[in-house]
């Protein structure tokens, strides 16, 4: 139950929906119960005497209670669904705050459709939880002993037999059933997801299974992962329909009782007849509410799921958030001792490192792949945490920073740049929604794409763009933000060497004054930089200007060496 | 076009067993309604005992019993009836994506595709699970409840068949309005799901921009908007049950009068059948009731339906193959005015152009200027819109795929690598069975030894989505191991330089020179030295194939090319 308390808690945040829905319920149920009781009652009296007034009041009553009862369902219906989506609505803004500082570890555990899968369909599920979870034994309680306690002024025994009736429909069979559904676990969100983070990748990774003929393999698979999920969903509507009918029929044997109670009563001379028609007549109602209980274990044993896996997805500790601000000037940043292992992973990908970026200066960072510098990036970014050393921006813990307020000084460019669906304006917009049209061309002038309009499409992930086009886009995202950080993984590897040139002087020329970090693939062009940082397997194995590591003629000068004969 | 009625009909027993227990659950009512009467009219108006109504209380469970068993059978039928239809779904969509060629895997957001999926085809559940079943009861009970109804006290009949066809006028009525939001509903769950992901897949630069905020109320207003769409289609459903229940309110109410005048004034009529129609007449309406629920829910699964029929429909421009086979030796390849039109976008203007078999290509040219579209074609992953690709002079349309793609590789700019294991990964290539030597060898020879041999599960460790965890260099590595493990005789080969460190690259270096010893190499490149070492020279620009020849007839020829090789080897010399 505990997972579903924050479910709650966003549900009776509608306070006013909620009961609303919850009185119109209570009326809607009790003004039908006293519809079909009053028929009985009338039917019975108008066979005994011949009085108009008994017809008048009979035609009343049906009008009354009938049109109470259907305006009253309408309301109740109105409120519940939409309270419903209101809480939908919450929680899916609560998830992604928890989610957002989460995120740029996340990718790195969960693949995006199986996330897609969790959030999208588990938040979806939730929407049951009020309609068919939360709310209608509440409802069902109230009517019942309303109705209990009105059967009680006639017979006893009756009274006692609607409420066994109630706590075997409303209460025991349904928690007999959940409970029998927790023990075999629903397995048909978990091949549901399946399904979906395989279409998922069918999809993104379509051109690669072409060619290597894999398409028709993957198909199949694709086909038992869906005959998978149709033998769940099979299994769940199967399960589903037969605790359906057994809520039924026992509903329907309890008014049986009543009956042989009752005539049982009346030939005893302990009932009137005249209320046996009714008393039957108000135990069928009555049952007939019961309905919307025969779907409460799946719904319960779903919500239950969706919560608590929803809540798993963020229940990584949260980093300990600074407040500071960093002030407006040049930044300098130090690193002491810096070590850093992915967790799941074996290799250190940082280990002991240490250094030193005064302001203005511009350092490159070179290595081979998979030396440790896209870590070093993210460790400079805070969007990691040192495991071990500190890092120090203008000298103070980076730890005391707000992150936010940290990121907003940098311009960033990652290797994998996000380009939203939208336009070329929105997706520069997000670097300052200031900017005006004019500003926006004249960046993508400087990278060489003036011949984008800003309202040309972008596709979801920026498709639509090749590679060299993305990074050009994200550098003219980061001098749109024009900051005096600025942090470069790789940003010019798809761009042919001309453009990269040009495009490079553009921005020493712009960030003159600021503080600049590059991560290299090629070593072309380094003499202008203040420091080079020669990395391997997570350590420093060299640092200095371009002249003193050649000099040197140790690893960098090995490097070069190679880059040299390649080129040759 | 998908007809879910005609797709349910075709199942003949299914339909059967639904009418059969449709008919049985029928009687099962009206047994259960005759039962409470004789045995309250016994009792209250005969003054009977209670022995003598103890085999009426036995018949009435037997009715009960019936009517609860022929209910789970109803329900069960279409359950097992939803399940196998869904699935059929599933699998024709899965067809149809896999049967469009690459522009359309690329066209319109994945997400979008993947709910279409998921969600559209279980929004047509309701129509087998809940509305078949219902419809076989509504085509049943309510006649035999008819029939009981006039034979017992023909004017309560009467009053029924003039009140009772408001119900399905009304529900015409709203229901053509529910199915215009329920259209509009469907296409906004889409767009929500792929938006969502979207946002969700680019919180890390969402961050680093501070822009998550804004997010945040962009999927809140996204959210209330998409409630707001679904409280309209609810409306208009609560507003249709509101009508059934006031019209068979009203139609109840009449009976009543009539039959409480006979009772009261006129004196003509028994208790028995005055009780007996009570019961029936809320029963009869009650049926129409469900059947308007049910109705509602098949009007969602028929506008889902039309989504799935636009996605089955679509029209693509296929990739046509036929059954020549080819000999694993690198064959000639042949360009003939070869052309191809993104919708009314960029065009590749026709390519005139041979390549010899074991020689090597490079396609040059800025970004942007379709080298990426000349290699999908040459590759059979795009039908050109005008020309033939001939291989050994067949053209590519009569050579059979298999034949084909098992000569190439493609080692794209940013591998694809799949959520499984190193050897998993390296082995997709081959398509056959491989050992364990040949995995390693291949590994060896890309240079990933070192770093699976640095792991503690060695091949067998896992890599996630599109190689997460893995650098680019190391991802690069795994195509190429892929591509020794293959042994092709063409090899595509793009972007050989992308984001790669020297180390890296002296690899590929190596590979590639090692991979080119068997097969025909076409590169689309960015550096000199893959450039100068080709034999031909693909010099794209702005669509077109500007010029063709050597590295040094380009130099001598062609301004353009002189020009970039003298900015590429000053930035060498610096």
């Amino acid at each position: 139950m505990k997972e579903l308390k924050h479910i709650f808690k966003l549900t009776i945040m509608e306070k006013k929906d909620v009961s609303l829905a919850v009185v119109f319920g209570f009326i809607a149920g009790i003004a039908g119960v006293a519809l079909l009781a009053s028929s009985g009652y009338l039917v019975s009296k108008a066979a005994l005497t011949t009085q108009m007034t008994t017809l008048v009041v009979m035609a009343a009553c049906l009008k009354l209670f009938g049109f109470v009862s259907a305006l009253s369902r309408y309301a109740e219906r109105l409120y519940s669904h939409r309270a419903t989506f209101t809480m939908l609505s919450n929680l899916r803004v609560s998830f992604f705050e928890k989610l957002s500082p989460l995120a740029p570890n996340l990718f790195q555990r969960y693949r995006s459709g199986d996330l897609l899968a969790r959030i999208v369909g588990d938040v979806e599920s939730l929407q049951n939880f009020l309609l068919r979870v939360f709310y209608p034994p509440v409802v069902l309680a109230i009517v019942f002993s309303s109705t209990i306690f009105f059967a009680s002024f006639f017979s006893a025994a009756i009274a006692v037999v609607l409420f066994t009736g109630f706590l075997l429909t409303v209460v025991v069979v349904p928690a007999l059933f959940a409970w029998q559904k927790r023990k075999t676990a629903s397995k048909t969100r978990a091949s549901r997801a399946a399904l979906s983070t395989e279409a998922t990748e069918f999809l993104y990774g379509f051109r690669d299974l072409k060619i290597y003929q894999q398409l028709e393999q993957q198909e199949q698979q694709l086909h038992q992962l869906v005959d998978g999920y149709e033998k769940e969903q099979r299994n769940e509507g199967l399960w589903e329909n037969y605790s359906q009918s057994i809520n039924a029929l026992a509903a329907m044997l309890i008014s049986l009782i009543v009956l042989g109670l009752g005539a049982y009563f009346t030939a005893a001379g302990e009932l009137e007849g005249l209320y046996l028609a009714m008393l039957v007549m108000l135990s069928l109602a009555v049952f007939e509410n019961v309905t919307p209980m025969a779907v409460f274990p799946a719904y319960f044993e779903e919500s239950r799921k969706a919560a608590s896996r929803l809540d798993k997805v963020v229940e990584e500790p949260v980093q300990n958030k600074g407040e500071k601000n960093l002030q407006p000037g040049r930044i300098e940043i130090t690193m002491k001792n810096v070590s850093y292992t992915y967790p799941q992973e074996e290799r250190p990908a940082l280990d002991g490192v240490s250094l030193r970026l005064p302001a203005g200066s511009k350092t490159a960072i070179v290595g081979p792949s998979g030396s440790g510098k896209s870590t070093l990036m993210q460790v400079l970014l805070h969007t990691i945490q040192a495991d071990a050393g500190a890092v120090l921006v203008n000298g103070e813990d980076v730890h005391s920073f707000d992150q936010e307020k940290l990121w907003s000084r940098i311009n960033a460019v990652l290797q994998e740049n996000h380009f939203f669906f939208g336009t070329i304006r929105s997706n520069l917009a997000i670097a300052s929604e200031e900017a005006t049209d004019e500003q926006m061309e004249d960046v993508l002038e400087k990278v060489e794409l003036g011949a984008f309009s800003l309202s040309m499409k972008v596709e979801e992930k920026g498709q639509n763009l090749s590679g060299g086009e993305k990074q050009r886009l994200a550098i003219a995202r980061a001098m749109l933000k024009n900051e005096a950080l600025w942090l470069l993984d790789e940003p010019v590897s798809s761009i042919d060497s001309m453009t990269a040139k040009a495009i490079y002087s553009c921005l020493f020329e712009q960030g003159r004054e600021d503080t600049f970090v590059v991560i290299s693939h090629d070593l072309t062009g380094l003499e202008r930089m203040d420091q080079i940082i020669v990395m391997e397997q997570g350590r420093i194995v060299e640092t200095g200007s371009y002249d003193d590591l050649m000099e040197r003629r140790g690893y960098f000068y090995g490097l070069k060496q190679i880059e040299k004969s390649v080129f040759a | 076009m998908i007809d879910l009625k005609q797709m349910a009909f075709e199942r003949k027993r299914t339909m059967a067993l639904l009418g059969a227990a449709s008919v049985l659950k029928g009687l099962a009512i009206i047994m259960q309604a005759l039962f409470f009467v004789w045995i309250v009219d016994g009792v209250f108006i005969k003054g009977d005992s209670f022995n003598t109504i103890i085999p009426l209380l036995g018949g009435l469970s037997g009715a009960i019993m019936l009517r609860g068993a022929c209910g789970y059978m109803l329900g069960r039928t279409g359950v097992q009836l939803a399940a196998e239809i869904k699935s059929e779904l599933r699998k024709r969509l899965i067809r149809s994506f896999a049967a469009n060629p690459l522009q359309a895997a690329a066209q319109g957001q994945s997400g979008k595709k993947v709910s279409l999926l998921m969600d559209s085809v279980d929004e047509v559940d309701g129509f087998f699970s809940k509305y078949m079943p219902q419809i076989m009861q509504t085509y049943t009970i309510p006649l035999m409840l008819l029939a009981v109804v006039f034979y017992q006290h023909w004017v309560t009949g009467v009053i029924i068949l003039i009140t009772a066809p408001f119900i399905p006028v009304f529900m015409a009525i709203v229901g053509k309005r529910t199915k215009v939001k329920a259209d509009e509903k469907m296409e906004q769950l889409g767009q929500f799901s792929g938006t969502f992901l979207d946002v969700l897949q680019g919180l890390t630069t969402l961050n680093l921009y501070g822009q998550a905020n804004k997010q945040k109320q962009l999927i809140q207003k996204n959210s209330l908007a998409f409630r707001d769409a679904t409280m309209g289609v609810l409306k208009s459903a609560f507003l249709s049950s509101l009508m059934l229940e006031y019209i068979s309110m009203l139609s109840i109410g009449i009976i009543a009068l009539e039959i409480g005048l006979r009772l009261v004034v006129f004196q003509n009529i028994t208790f028995f059948t005055a009780f007996f129609m009570m019961l029936l007449v809320p029963d009869f309406f009650n049926m129409l009731k469900d059947f308007g629920s049910a109705f509602h829910t098949a009007r969602g699964s028929m506008a889902a339906a039309k989504l799935l029929s636009m996605e089955l429909g679509q029209e693509e421009r296929k990739t046509e193959w036929g059954q020549e086979v080819l000999a694993s030796e690198p064959p000639h390849i042949q360009l003939d005015g070869v052309a191809f039109q993104y919708g009314d976008g960029f065009a590749l203007h026709p390519v005139q152009a041979e390549i010899p078999p074991h020689s090597q290509v490079a396609i040059i040219g800025k970004s942007g200027s379709g080298k990426t579209t000349l290699m999908h074609l040459i590759a059979g992953l795009l039908p050109p819109s005008a020309g033939t690709v001939k291989i050994n002079g067949i053209p590519r349309e009569e050579i059979s795929e298999k034949s084909w793609f098992d000569q190439l590789s493609y080692i794209s700019q940013n591998p694809y690598l799949f959520a499984g294991t190193i050897k998993e990964n390296i082995i997709i290539g081959a398509n056959r069975e491989v050992t364990q030597e040949e995995v390693a060898e291949a590994a060896e020879k890309a240079g990933i030894s070192e770093l699976v041999a640095s792991l503690k599960k060695g091949f067998d460790t896992e890599i996630g989505e599109a190689g997460r965890g893995l650098s680019g260099g190391e991802k690069q590595r795994i195509a190429l191991a892929r591509a020794f493990l293959k042994k092709p005789s063409v090899i595509l080969f793009d972007e050989p330089t992308t984001g790669l460190d020297l180390q890296t690259e002296r690899i590929l270096q190596e590979s590639m020179a090692e991979l080119a010893k068997s097969s025909t190499v076409i590169t689309i490149a960015h550096r000199l030295h893959t450039i100068s070492r080709s034999d031909q020279i693909f010099f794209l620009s702005d669509g077109r194939l500007s010029a063709v020849g050597g590295h040094m007839e380009l130099m001598d020829s062609h301004g353009p090319y002189r020009e970039m090789v003298a900015v590429q080897q000053g930035g060498a010399a610096e």
